[in-house]
């Protein structure tokens, strides 16, 4: 094949044009950090790239939703447990008040007083709120559980509930006539019960007391029930925090750039491109002219 | 054999060596000359009588040497391969140009684009399920909806300007391909002149054949020998350039990407109406306004006619905060009534008492609805889905394009390569060619002197006897 000047130049510069091509291309993914630039780099890549982001996402929002539960939870814990207390003490007068034997009117007023205000400070625990809701009022859009009287006022139609993964949601609230009994015959029924009796019916503190025990059952219940949703929570905010870390590794294999290679690939380029310039200039130079005269 | 028929042949010889020293020059002087053939000019021996007479006859040797030919080198067939070669190549860097720009449009994978939008909003649904009472949670829902739905309207507005700006270029080209149309119908009258009254044309056809490539590139032209060394110019069957007339052409068809369907844009002879198929860029460009935009357009719009009709059905099955039924979110148009398309799409709620996040009515404070809401992005037949497939489509059909256009480029290179190589200019050639003309015409005008030399003779000293 004949081989002109011109043919030779025109292939020098095609090499030279493909060198340095390469050459861009790398430092452009040195440059951005990232190998997938457009979805042409690698259409499987850009799938698993955009998925892997939306699930990034979603596991970010469930980490919101799991510390969210966990306030929730843990406040209704601490609600009950102080409840508990409250209730025992209840407990403890009411059997004083059945023993009328070593007891004078103005003490059965004194525990009729106590019961009473301890009922108060029931209610008011009752009616605690968390973020603006009732915490155990359900999904009502009022501001409290119990009214003044005592009386339920929450709905308890639906469940609060958080999401913590794609596959599961847990509830985290738990309703007055679940932890206390149901309206009519909850708790503060009983205590009220109980700060009449002492004063007119001591008799009737007995059938009492074993309402309060009733009650006393059911707030354990409520107690444990609380107590395993937190741990649930709890075991989910670790699969969560997991999660986010595998995730964050998938995406930066499948986008990020292997710096220590690709630094090579771009220094092992240059060293074919100058040789390409060097060989460019040997071979263009010389031609018959020198030789003759 | 007459008296002075040697000096006629050194003068010829004298005259062709000149000659082949003048072409050599013409060659040396355009050795960097785009589209320059090398000329080499052509010797014929001009022989003695060979007609048989019965009186009239001559021994006579040959008389010299004619140098009037002056041929132009270049391979027909090649030539033919290479417009063919550079039509394609052109046509791929159309479309790989489009499909690029596609892609930049969508700006995928990445944070900014229309994914990144879809997660923000499946994550304030949560959120509003979270805390359904917050009036600031509502409003960053909405908030981020109307995101959704702006960044789909930018898309699709960024590919109708992408469409618009396709036929404003493929529009320039045809003016284009006019100029160049009339230049080679003029070039041809001028080489068929001068060819029919023996006049050498060589640089005139260079120059048309070049002209020729361009249009084989820019529409997909081929050349066709005619009479007289005229070239035709056909694009699809359909003559351009006969001779020396033209044909001018245009573009015809939607003025909009919306009348595509019905009116494609085509290219026509201006005259006469008819539709011609093209190749080169022209091609491209019209794949770009025929296929590849109006495809993507309406897969915008069917992804906003399903994020719409899915988000739709499912809002109405719940109720806002002050206990009313969810209504419609997204609606067509500012009123809400044409079909959904990623051109027009809207938001419809504006009061962020009424995103329906309760499954209870009444105006209880329940968040599971807009829990189930934002569950939607995990359907396989969701908008994450879908468009998820649209941009992996799109990726693919660049990365086949682009991986087309590469083979074609070497095929178009190594095409160039043997044209070159027949018709290029080499300087060691052309140097060994100079030198032989040279001592030819030193030898030439050797016999000059030899034959005076003995004429001389002839004349001044014979017949002198005795003088």
């Amino acid at each position: 094949m004949r081989i002109t000047q011109r043919a030779v130049a025109l292939s020098s510069l095609q090499g030279l044009n493909r060198n340095l091509d390469a050459v861009g291309r790398l430092q452009q993914q040195l440059t951005s950090g990232r190998m997938i630039s457009t979805p042409s780099d690698s259409p499987t890549g850009t799938n698993w790239a955009m998925q892997t982001r939306a699930d990034q996402a979603s596991v970010a929002q469930q980490a919101r939703n799991i510390s969210d539960g966990k306030a929730w939870v843990g406040a209704a814990d601490s609600a009950l447990m102080t409840m508990l207390e409250t209730t025992r003490r209840v407990r403890d007068l009411a059997v004083q008040g059945l023993n009328t034997g070593s007891m004078s009117p103005a003490g059965a007023e004194a525990i009729a007083l106590e019961v009473t205000n301890l009922r108060d400070s029931l209610l008011g625990l009752a009616n605690q709120t968390l973020g603006g809701r009732p915490l155990f009022g359900g999904v009502t859009a009022g501001r409290s559980a119990y009214d003044a009287a005592g009386g339920w006022v929450g709905t308890d139609g639906a469940p609060v509930q958080r999401r913590i993964s794609d596959t599961e949601v847990v509830r985290i609230d738990i309703t007055g006539p679940e932890a206390f009994g149901p309206p009519g015959d909850d708790l503060f029924a009983v205590v009220g019960r109980i700060a009449d009796d002492v004063t007119t019916d001591p008799a009737a503190l007995a059938a009492d007391l074993e309402d309060l025990d009733v009650a006393i059952d059911r707030m354990l219940t409520a107690l444990a029930d609380v107590g395993a949703r937190s741990a649930r929570i709890e075991h989910a905010e670790q699969v969560n925090t997991d999660r986010s870390l595998t995730l964050a590794t998938q995406l930066s294999e499948i986008e990020g750039v292997d710096l220590p290679r690709t630094i090579m690939e771009l220094e092992m380029q240059k060293v074919g491109y100058e040789a390409a310039l060097a060989a460019t200039a040997k071979a263009l130079q010389p031609t018959l002219l020198d030789f003759l005269r | 054999m007459s008296t002075f028929s040697g000096l006629n042949t050194a003068t010829t010889a004298l005259w062709a060596q000149r000659r082949g020293l003048d072409v050599t020059g013409q060659n040396i002087a355009n050795v960097n000359t785009v589209g320059y053939s090398r000329q080499r000019v052509d010797l014929q021996a001009m022989g003695g009588n060979t007609v048989p007479a019965f009186f009239s006859v001559s021994h006579a040797v040959g008389g010299g040497v004619s140098a009037d030919d002056v041929e132009r080198i270049r391979d027909a067939f090649l030539e033919a391969r290479a417009q063919q070669e550079h039509a394609t190549s052109s046509r791929l860097t159309a479309e790989a140009d489009a499909l690029g720009q596609i892609e930049q449009a969508l700006r995928e994978p990445g944070d900014t684009g229309i994914q990144a939008l879809l997660t923000e909003m499946w994550a304030g649904w949560e959120d509003v399920g979270n805390n359904p009472h917050e009036e600031p949670a509502r409003g960053q829902l909405l908030e981020r909806l109307d995101t959704l739905a702006g960044g789909l309207r930018s898309a699709r507005a960024s590919l109708d300007q992408q469409w618009d700006q396709t036929r404003e270029n493929l529009q320039t080209l045809l003016i284009d391909v006019n100029n160049a149309v009339a230049a080679v119908a003029e070039l041809n009258q001028a080489i068929q002149r001068a060819t029919a009254s023996g006049l050498p044309a060589n640089e005139l056809a260079d120059r048309r054949d070049t002209l020729v490539l361009e249009l084989a590139a820019t529409i997909g032209a081929t050349g066709r020998a005619g009479s007289d060394g005229t070239v035709d110019v056909v694009v699809g069957g359909i003559t351009l350039v006969a001779g020396s007339t033209a044909t001018r052409v245009g573009l015809a068809g939607a003025t909009e990407s919306g009348g595509v369907g019905s009116d494609a844009p085509r290219i026509v002879t201006v005259p006469g109406g008819a539709t011609m198929r093209s190749g080169g860029t022209a091609e491209g460009q019209l794949a770009a306004l025929v296929d590849i935009v109006p495809e993507y357009q309406q897969r915008l719009d069917a992804l906003a006619a399903g994020i719409a009709a899915a988000l739709n059905s499912a809002h109405a099955e719940g109720y806002g905060l002050d206990g009313a039924p969810g209504g419609a979110i997204f609606g067509g148009g500012a009123s809400g009534t044409d079909p959904v398309t990623a051109a027009n799409i809207t938001l419809l709620v504006t009061d962020p008492r009424r995103v329906a996040a309760s499954k209870v009515p009444g105006g209880a404070l329940d968040g599971s609805h807009a829990d189930a809401i934002a569950q939607l992005r995990l359907q396989p037949t969701g908008p994450d889905v879908s468009y998820r497939r649209l941009v992996v489509e799109l990726g693919v059909q660049t990365s086949v394009v682009e991986r087309n256009l590469g083979i074609q480029a070497v095929i178009t290179a190594q095409v160039d390569a043997s044209r070159e190589s027949v018709a290029g200019v080499n300087l060691d050639e052309e140097m060994t060619n100079m030198l032989s003309f040279q001592h030819a015409y030193s030898a030439a005008g050797r016999l000059v002197t030899a034959i005076d030399e003995t004429l001389d003779q002839l004349i001044n000293r014979t017949g002198l006897v005795g003088r």
